[in-house]
């Protein structure tokens, strides 16, 4: 057993072992996996060692961030977090989530409520560094010391006992990567602190004052999308090619031709996807295409460069990138005329233009003229319009639902989906808890798209495990791999972090699982399609 | 930003081995990074799909589809996998010099 109760101030010192170490033994037990027949733990690598500042847990969620060289860079990082600390506080600079800060850093009454609702310090074996508590109380101490006459004054006395250097300020950035930012501990708290909410904004200070961000979310992420047009690097000509390659394959495979709708002005709907969609899981746009084309709906795509990807990374970490794609996609809408803007499906991408975009947008732009919606509600609309005739027998295998915390917990899309599966998916049942009390994926804030040195192996076997452990529960009664079963997970992220454990804990040998959207399940179940549309032995 | 020693010139590479400029690559460092990806020799066949990655990566400035690459080349997924224990996109696009892939893919 490995589990530590490191003091607060460890994050600040010169460390000879890591205040977490992750071991097998401590970890939550997995039905149907035996720990010992689990990929094992890679230990932590010399590269790793001797490269970065690994104190935190041995895992590197920022592989772009070097230890500094000189005494002046310290200090530099130094000025520049407690800067950003002031921007936070002050009500000019953020006054959309001030109320927010202030109640967590004045009002937590260390009950450990929100521990329990934690999956990733459920399934660490209890880590005491993953409480959603722990970080927080780290920038409540640093926030006592020099920001409360107090703090200043009495220092210890009143709890103002962490030391600001750059350790600190690189393993907060690590801790803040060990949030998936699900917010369920939210839900949990008694008094109404959102610590999850409160390790945003960590990230935030972190990405638009000091320029600390994974790479995969910043440089690559937002930052590639304002400039080539998507995230994926996809480019208005490689979007062609990708297009027309989905059209081609889609008629091979099913016989159905589809032609994606591009720049359609005056089109009721424009559909904008998560570009992943089209690079790793295509069979979903175009299996849209198919319910939108057969359900008589007007409808168009974009190719306007950001109009094609419906990404939004800033949710995660940055305000003022998450502004400028919530503008691009308005704008985007607002010149093709269209009534409504959906987001295909992808959790974070719908929460920050639902959601966030009403903070942003203003003018023409924030007009009710222009709806912004989720997929899941138009999806259900089809069905019940009865413009297209659905066979459930077609989807005579067992199938759970996944809800991704952006859509279900923090927008309260709960029943659309639900809806859709009653109707067309006989042997479906519901993983437990589900709804608005699900658990993360554990690839949600970005994880699932964090594929540098060893962080695959902690979303892995930490924060996806609470996941996997659930989905084997919801099939417990049919795991026998005689039996395909299918994940339904409509929201890209998600099924990007399936994807990866369900290859860790080899979950198509062991149990034949698969995984996929709504609308492959909803097109698997089309009376007019003459092959099924789930292919099980791809994924 | 870490660098490789590929005949005496210096390349840089992401945190994970990945090329960093596509222009640099040649055959010594196709064959280079097939070391890292577990491939101990790039035969005919791996260079048919090796040469396919770069050039398509040369117009597009993204890795093709996986259904597009297996179908352009006349393979299944399993071959590729045969190919390239690592996958195609972590060894096949590594060992013909793109970046490692972005977005949520």
């Amino acid at each position: 057993m490995a589990i530590k109760r490191p003091p607060f101030n460890d994050i600040s010192k010169d460390l000879k072992e890591p205040m977490a170490t992750i071991e097998m033994d401590d970890l939550m037990d997995i039905l149907g996996i035996d720990k010992k027949e689990e990929t094992p733990l890679e230990p932590i690598n010399d590269k790793i060692k001797n490269t970065y500042d690994w104190y935190l847990d041995g895992h590197i969620a920022l592989g772009n961030l070097y230890p500094p060289k000189t005494k002046e860079e310290e200090n530099e990082l130094v000025r520049k977090f407690l800067s950003g600390l002031e921007k936070l506080l002050d009500p000019k600079n953020n006054w959309p989530m001030l109320q927010i800060l202030k109640t967590g850093l004045d009002y937590c009454v260390r009950c450990q409520t929100c521990s329990e609702a934690c999956h990733v310090y459920i399934a660490s074996g209890r880590q005491e560094i993953y409480r959603p508590t722990y970080r927080i109380e780290i920038l409540r101490k640093i926030y006592k010391k020099y920001f409360t006459p107090e703090g200043k004054l009495l220092g210890s006395f009143v709890g103002a006992d962490v030391d600001l250097n750059w350790k600190t300020i690189y393993r907060l950035a690590e801790l803040v990567h060990r949030c998936n930012l699900c917010r369920r501990c939210a839900q949990r708290c008694p008094v109404g602190i959102d610590n999850g909410y409160l390790a945003r904004e960590i990230r935030v200070l972190l990405s638009q004052e000091l320029g600390i961000s994974p790479t995969e979310i910043l440089e690559k992420g937002s930052r590639l999308q304002l400039t080539v047009g998507s995230s994926t690097g996809l480019s208005p000509m490689a979007l062609k090619d990708y297009l027309e390659f989905i059209e081609e394959d889609t008629y091979e495979k099913t016989g159905v031709k589809i032609k994606f709708p591009i720049n359609k002005k005056g089109a009721d709907i424009l559909l904008i996807h998560n570009a992943g969609e089209f690079v790793s899981w295509p069979e979903n746009p175009a299996a849209f295409a198919i319910l939108f084309d057969a359900a008589g709906i007007s409808w168009t795509m974009s190719d306007e460069p950001v109009g094609y990807d419906s990404i939004n990374y800033g949710l995660w970490n940055d305000d003022i990138e998450a502004a400028r794609v919530v503008l691009r996609h308005a704008k985007i809408g607002k010149d093709l005329g269209v009534k409504k803007i959906v987001i295909g499906e992808c959790g974070h991408a719908t929460k920050a233009f639902c959601v966030v975009g009403d903070r942003i947008l203003t003018g023409d732009l924030g007009s009710s003229e222009i709806s912004r919606e989720s997929c899941l509600p138009l999806l259900w609309d089809i069905y019940k319009s009865g413009a297209i005739k659905f066979d459930p027998s077609k989807n005579n295998f067992p199938v759970t639902l996944h809800d991704p915390c952006n859509m279900v917990r923090n927008m309260g899309i709960v029943m659309p989906q639900r809806n859709v599966l009653n109707a067309i998916a006989p042997r479906w049942r519901e993983m437990h808890p589900n709804g608005v009390y699900n658990y993360c994926c554990g690839g949600g804030s970005g994880f699932a798209i964090m594929q540098g040195l060893n962080f695959p192996q902690w979303r892995n076997k930490v924060s996806s495990r609470m996941k996997i452990n659930q989905i084997l529960n919801a099939f417990k009664e049919e795991l026998d791999p005689g039996i395909p079963k299918y994940v339904c997970a409509p929201c890209s992220n998600c099924k990007g972090a399936i994807r990866d454990f369900f290859e860790h804990y080899k979950c198509k040998e062991k149990f034949n699982l698969t995984y996929g959207g709504l609308v492959e399940l909803m097109v698997n179940s089309m009376v007019d399609m003459e092959k099924p549309y789930i292919s099980w032995d791809e994924y | 930003m870490p660098f490789i020693d590929v005949n005496g010139e210096q390349l840089e590479v992401d945190e994970d081995g990945f090329l960093q400029d596509p222009e640099k690559w040649n055959e010594d460092v196709a064959k280079y990074l097939a070391k890292t990806e577990q491939v101990e020799e790039l035969t005919e066949e791996h260079w048919k799909m090796v040469n396919y990655l770069h050039d398509y990566f040369k117009k597009y400035q993204i890795a093709p589809m996986v259904r597009k690459l297996c179908k352009d080349n006349g393979m299944d997924l399993k071959k590729v996998y045969e190919l390239f224990p690592t996958g195609p996109a972590k060894g096949a696009c590594k060992i013909a010099g793109l970046p490692k892939p972005t977005g949520c893919v």
